[in-house]
């Protein structure tokens, strides 16, 4: 936003004298024709107000290039042979084409703006709606602020690209053209003049552009380093306390700092630079005009009302000129920032509901795994021929050492990802004959990292049934033992939680998870790593209110803790992706295998 | 804005640059002002007159201004720059260092995403605020001002339509900065709540889909998305009508000029070329007007920034090193609570209460208890992170706040619950926990943390980089490593804060058998959550509610803590009848 906000602020400024800054290097679309096309789908529905917007476009743009014209007639004709009259009257037309062109230009401004924004939430609709089509998958892939800055900065450069460089562009192009064919009939010799200075001012702005562009990168660069240390050690700070290290991170904070100064003062001075040579540039043209217009004049050859349109029109057109490659930059940015939104439209969702998915209701709870083999990337395989089956009503636990696959085989259950071989079935049918939705709905999870949304304590309870009365969510909380400790907090359920929930601590967290799987009353249970933060004594409490919720329902258990595992039906022990052990607790304390190893040296008190 | 006030005592090292800065924008604007005068000489004087040789030389002073001007500009560029970027620089030096000093508490109170914001971004939108102010604010009062006194020296008879335009303009100019002011405020909250809400659904996608609440969060951004629409759209509505009438004021009081000057030509008062001039200095003065807005309006912006600046600034640090501290020649490591009471907010439950006990130097204490009891608290107050509310903490008889920080910190090794690790190579996180570290030291640690093994078998062990976060160890590892960095400096007080956990058990039998043959002398504390972690320790602290429900060894615990023994029937599964 902050990005956005001041290169819009810039080019207001650009807008208002010539461009005093420059942005940065600009990035190009790979396939700008598509791209155009895509957005221009986008504001069809706004095709009216767009068409009648670009009318006026061209009326303000005609009005304004008529007064200049008229200007040098009244002066000639009209003031310079005293005709009183003949002035006012013409003064009036004047006066009229100046509020003709103040109305045009306002209703072209709205009318943009409404339709840029429209488009604009539409568009920024349509991007956060995909996101939650895309699978897991997807997600792993990429870091959030990477996504983060699609929805914001990029829809944000292009709302400004729509709602101001369009009819600049369509402006300027008319502007010049028009002023051109009037330089032309009022006076052919000047005309040229006037054009002789566009090359130079091209070509300086193209040199300057090149030059400050290596010293944005450089700053770029250094921005990056110092942020990303400011952030390290801010996030550390601690453990610089505790180390006594703030001397020496004050000393590396403080060379990168002035490597930045370095290159920011650089960079910034080199583009202040640009605004100035173009308006001596201009200047330098409207004096070659003034001198050759007056040596014309006393040869016969010029009018003096000639030489003050030319005045008019030569900052007419110098200053659009100079604009053009600011508003075309920016363009171009806006063009390749929609190119990465389109890209993320375009985005297959890997997992989709078969053409006649079945709406399960409710699940009996048999599961099975088949053959199961599964790779989050090409190259590391996770789980291999993992099979095993769960009757409804069944307790199974997984048991593993970290990174062994456990999260995996739940994952796979609920379909967040796809299986590369093999089979899950879920009451006798693969769970890709289902619909996804009513698939997870059946499925009630609680996750390792609960995560928490901003809100109250008892909208994130409701998370899991949005229905729930609150006295169906202090009953959820109750269950989940979390309701104790919300009775002390300052406004109970009321309490809002942060983002990310870091008022509370990580068990409280977890047991408000619960307490939100609690609610959902689904048909099939898992919980992984569910209790980890929670001391041993709560678990057991929680474990009544589990009992009591996984009873009847096929649960799947992940812990570390095996005490807490020790009544389920069945105990899956994976490792490297494989189930090594299979059975009860008994058996597998009789095998004398893993499991007896890892259970003894738990309990070897 | 006062905040901004506050913040320029930075500027004043640069004083210099910050004068020539608008001193130097002042050569080129008084040439873009001299520009029309000339003019309207060639004009009057040469073309009227038929003087060629006043043309060709008025032609080569207004070339000879242009150069002075682009100069002025150039220079104007150079100083604000320097003025503005120095400036910025000072203020992020001193921001950080201040960070760097902040307690714990000073820290939560900030939160780390907020002072992260405020180093990062806020500073560099105050530094591009003085800058656009030198480089580019300065020029529009001084066209301004500059083209009403020109108008006013060369053509006084035009000078009524400046009268009624000027008040006129600058109301305008006024009321809309102000109005937009309030309104992007409006749409900068309904922008944050976008972010917030988009952040979230991406941060916690996991549990969206779990829940199939896909459909549910659509909905909940569509009313956010709308609403920043709603209001982009009356904010948009009001800045875009600000151009339209500024340029129809100004185009208005061109044909009053027009008129005005008509009625007087035709009297003979004046000549043509000063109508000319006239008009010319009406676009110069709305265009410094309009660049006033635009660049007033991004300034105003900057306020909020300067504001959670001079926060920072300003937070009253309160732990700091005694300005005499006791001197002592080494810590033994004997530390006692005396009656502690810790809190972390002003109001809040207290989370330690009434807390007292003694542990001997080179005791090895274990503490244990269940979530949110206290336990990381109680660690934390011995390096002084927290101080407490009341009761004292004594390190060697000596209350903890006569010990310079210095000296008590570089006693102690400290293991946090999270393992924090800093990018770059892993002897540099070692050097951490000491400074000039030889390789032998460093495999001396790493073998006792049970590191050594897994360190080997990276590329370039010691010398293998690791990214930010340390996302390319996995937890086990980086734990390791953060029990490493602590035994690196032989400390005499060592603390561990459950950081076995993410441990195997015998990686972590190794590490509870090197804490007790290799550092005898060391005090060490000990938070666990498996009773097998601590069964050994001279002592153990049986923490409940922030109190200490019973202290002892692991038998006498079994026999006195009827909380100790749940916990205890709980992990081992065996009922402890024998005691009963």
């Amino acid at each position: 936003m902050n990005k956005a906000s001041s290169s819009g602020a810039e080019n207001a400024v650009a807008r208002a004298r010539g461009p005093r800054g420059f942005g940065g290097p600009v990035e190009k679309a790979k396939d700008k024709k598509g791209t155009m096309l895509r957005i221009w789908r986008y504001m069809k529905k706004e095709k009216w107000s767009l068409v009648v917007s670009i009318v006026f476009v061209i009326l303000s743009t005609l009005l304004s290039l008529c007064a200049p014209y008229l200007i040098g007639i009244i002066v000639d004709e009209y003031i310079i042979p005293k005709d009183m009259s003949g002035t006012v009257r013409m003064l009036i037309l004047l006066a009229g084409i100046y509020t003709a062109s103040a109305v045009f230009t306002w209703l072209q401004t709205f009318l943009m703006v409404n339709v840029s924004l429209k488009t604009i939430r539409v568009m920024r609709q349509d991007l956060f709606n995909k996101f939650q089509t895309l699978s897991l998958r997807f997600f792993d892939k990429r870091a959030h602020g990477e996504l983060m800055s699609r929805v914001t900065n990029d829809i944000d450069n292009l709302n400004q690209a729509l709602s101001q460089s369009v009819s600049q562009i369509v402006s300027t192009i008319l502007m010049a053209s028009g002023v051109i064919i009037a330089m032309f009939s009022l006076n052919w010799v000047l005309a040229i003049v006037t054009l002789l200075i566009i090359p130079l001012m091209i070509y300086t702005t193209k040199k300057v552009i090149t030059y400050s562009s290596s010293n944005f990168i450089k700053r770029q660069r250094d921005l990056g380093e110092l942020n990303g240390f400011i952030e390290e050690s801010i996030s550390g700070i601690e453990v610089i306390t505790l180390f006594g290290k703030e001397e020496q991170v004050f000393t590396k904070f403080s060379s990168i700092n002035h490597r930045l100064r370095h290159s920011a003062r650089a960079a910034d001075t080199v583009s202040g630079f640009l605004g100035p040579i173009n308006n001596f540039i201009s200047t330098l043209g409207l004096a070659l005009v003034i001198g050759i217009g007056a040596l014309m004049t006393l040869q016969g050859l010029a009018t003096v009302g000639i030489i003050a349109a030319f005045v008019t029109y030569s900052r007419q057109f110098y200053r659009p000129i100079n604009q053009l490659s600011n508003v075309l930059n920016m363009f171009q940015s806006a063009i390749a920032g929609a190119e990465r939104v389109f890209e993320i439209m375009d985005e297959k969702p890997d997992l989709q509901d078969k053409p006649n998915a079945l709406m399960a209701s409710s699940f009996k709870g048999d599961v099975e795994f088949k053959q199961v083999d599964f790779r989050y990337s090409e190259d590391k395989q996770i789980l291999k021929g993992i099979t095993f089956s769960a009757k409804a009503g069944e307790t199974i636990a997984l048991v593993g050492p970290t990174g062994s696959g456990k999260t995996t085989v739940i994952n796979l259950l609920s379909r967040f990802y796809d299986i590369d071989s093999g089979e899950i079935m879920i009451d006798g049918r693969n769970i890709k004959d289902y619909q996804m939705s009513a698939l997870r709905k059946r499925i009630g999870i609680v996750l390792q990292d609960t995560f928490l949304f901003s809100g109250t304590i008892m909208e994130n309870i409701r998370y899991g049934r949005l229905k729930a009365t609150d006295q169906e969510v202090i009953e959820a909380a109750k269950m989940a033992s979390a309701h104790s400790f919300i009775k002390h907090l300052p406004e109970q359920y009321d309490t809002p939680i942060t983002s990310g929930g870091s008022n509370l601590s990580q068990g409280q967290k977890q047991l408000l998870a619960i307490a939100r799987a609690i609610l959902a009353d689904s048909d099939i249970l898992i919980l992984d790593e569910a209790t980890s933060s929670i001391d041993t004594r709560t678990e057991i409490e929680i474990q009544k209110g589990l009992h009591y919720l996984t009873k009847g329902r096929t649960s799947f258990v992940i812990a570390h803790r095996l005490k807490t595992i020790e009544n389920a039906d069945r105990i899956l022990v994976i490792k490297d992706g494989t189930i090594i052990e299979s059975g009860s607790h008994m058996e597998l304390m009789g095998q004398r295998g893993f499991y007896y190893e890892l259970y003894d040296s738990q309990f070897n008190i | 804005m006062k905040s901004l006030q506050k913040l320029l005592v930075y500027i004043k090292p640069y004083k210099w640059f910050a004068i020539l800065g608008p001193l130097f924008m002042c050569v080129e604007v008084a040439m873009d002002l001299l520009q029309p005068t000339m003019m309207q000489h060639v004009i009057d004087t040469g073309i009227a007159n038929g003087n060629h040789a006043y043309v060709i030389k008025l032609g080569f002073f207004m070339i000879v201004s242009a150069v002075l001007g682009l100069l002025g500009a150039m220079g104007s560029a150079i100083y604000s720059t320097k003025a503005a970027v120095y400036f910025g620089t000072d203020i992020r030096q001193d921001v950080f260092r201040k960070t760097e000093q902040f307690s714990s508490r000073n820290h939560d109170t900030f939160g780390t995403g907020k002072l992260i914001t405020i180093v990062t971004n806020d500073i560099t939108t105050v530094q591009n605020a003085v800058r656009m102010t030198l480089f580019i604010l300065v020029r529009g009062p001084f066209l301004f001002v500059g083209s009403i006194v020109i108008v006013w020296l060369t053509a006084r008879e035009l000078f009524p339509i400046l009268l009624i335009a000027i008040p006129i303009l600058s109301i305008c100019i006024i009321w809309f900065s102000v109005k937009s002011g309030q309104l992007f405020q409006k749409v900068q909250e309904a922008m944050d709540k976008v972010n917030t809400k988009l952040q979230e659904t991406l941060a916690g996608i996991r549990v969206v889909k779990a829940f199939n609440r896909e459909e549910f969060e659509k909905s909940n951004f569509k009313t956010v998305n709308d609403m920043l629409t709603k209001r982009n759209f009356s904010a948009e509505q009001i800045i875009v009508s600000l151009m339209p009438i500024t340029m129809f004021v100004v185009n208005i009081a061109i044909v009053g000029g027009m008129w005005l000057g008509a009625i007087q030509v035709n009297q003979g008062v004046i000549q043509v070329g000063m109508i000319l001039a006239f008009i010319n200095y009406l676009h110069i003065i709305m265009n410094g007007l309009m660049s006033m807005t635009h660049v007033l309006m991004q300034i105003t912006r900057s306020f909020p920034s300067a504001d959670r600046i001079i926060q920072v600034l300003d937070t009253h640090i309160d732990i700091e090193s005694p300005q005499q501290p006791t001197p002592v020649s080494e810590i033994r490591g004997e530390i006692e609570f005396r009656n502690v009471d810790y809190s972390y907010s002003k109001n809040g439950e207290y989370v330690l209460k009434n807390l007292s006990f003694h542990a001997k130097s080179g005791e090895k204490i274990g503490i244990i208890g269940s979530t949110g009891s206290g336990k990381t608290t109680l660690l934390k107050l011995i390096p002084r992170l927290y101080d407490p509310d009341s009761g004292t903490v004594l390190i060697d008889g000596i209350d903890l706040k006569n010990h310079s920080l210095e000296a008590l910190r570089s006693a102690i090794g400290f293991v946090p619950q999270k393992a924090t690790l800093f990018s770059g190579t892993i002897e540099e996180n070692m050097q951490y926990g000491k400074e000039h570290v030889t390789a032998s030291e460093m495999e001396e640690a790493a073998e006792l943390a049970a590191a050594s093994e897994f360190i080997h078998k990276l590329d370039g062990t010691y010398d293998y980089t690791l990214m930010q976060g340390a996302t390319n160890l996995s937890g086990g590892q980086k734990q390791r490593l953060s029990i490493a960095r602590a035994l690196i400096r032989k400390p005499n007080i060592l603390l561990l804060d459950d950081s076995t956990s993410a441990l195997d058990a015998k990686s972590e039998a190794a590490v509870q058998r090197a804490l007790k043959e290799e550092f005898p002398n060391t005090t060490v504390f000990l938070i666990a959550s498996k009773i097998s972690s601590i069964i050994d320790c001279d002592q153990i602290l049986v923490l409940e509610d922030g109190m200490i429900e019973a202290s002892g060894t692991h038998d006498e615990l079994l026999m006195k803590s009827s909380v100790y023994r749940e916990i205890y029937r709980t992990q081992s599964g065996k009922e402890i009848l024998n005691y009963e």
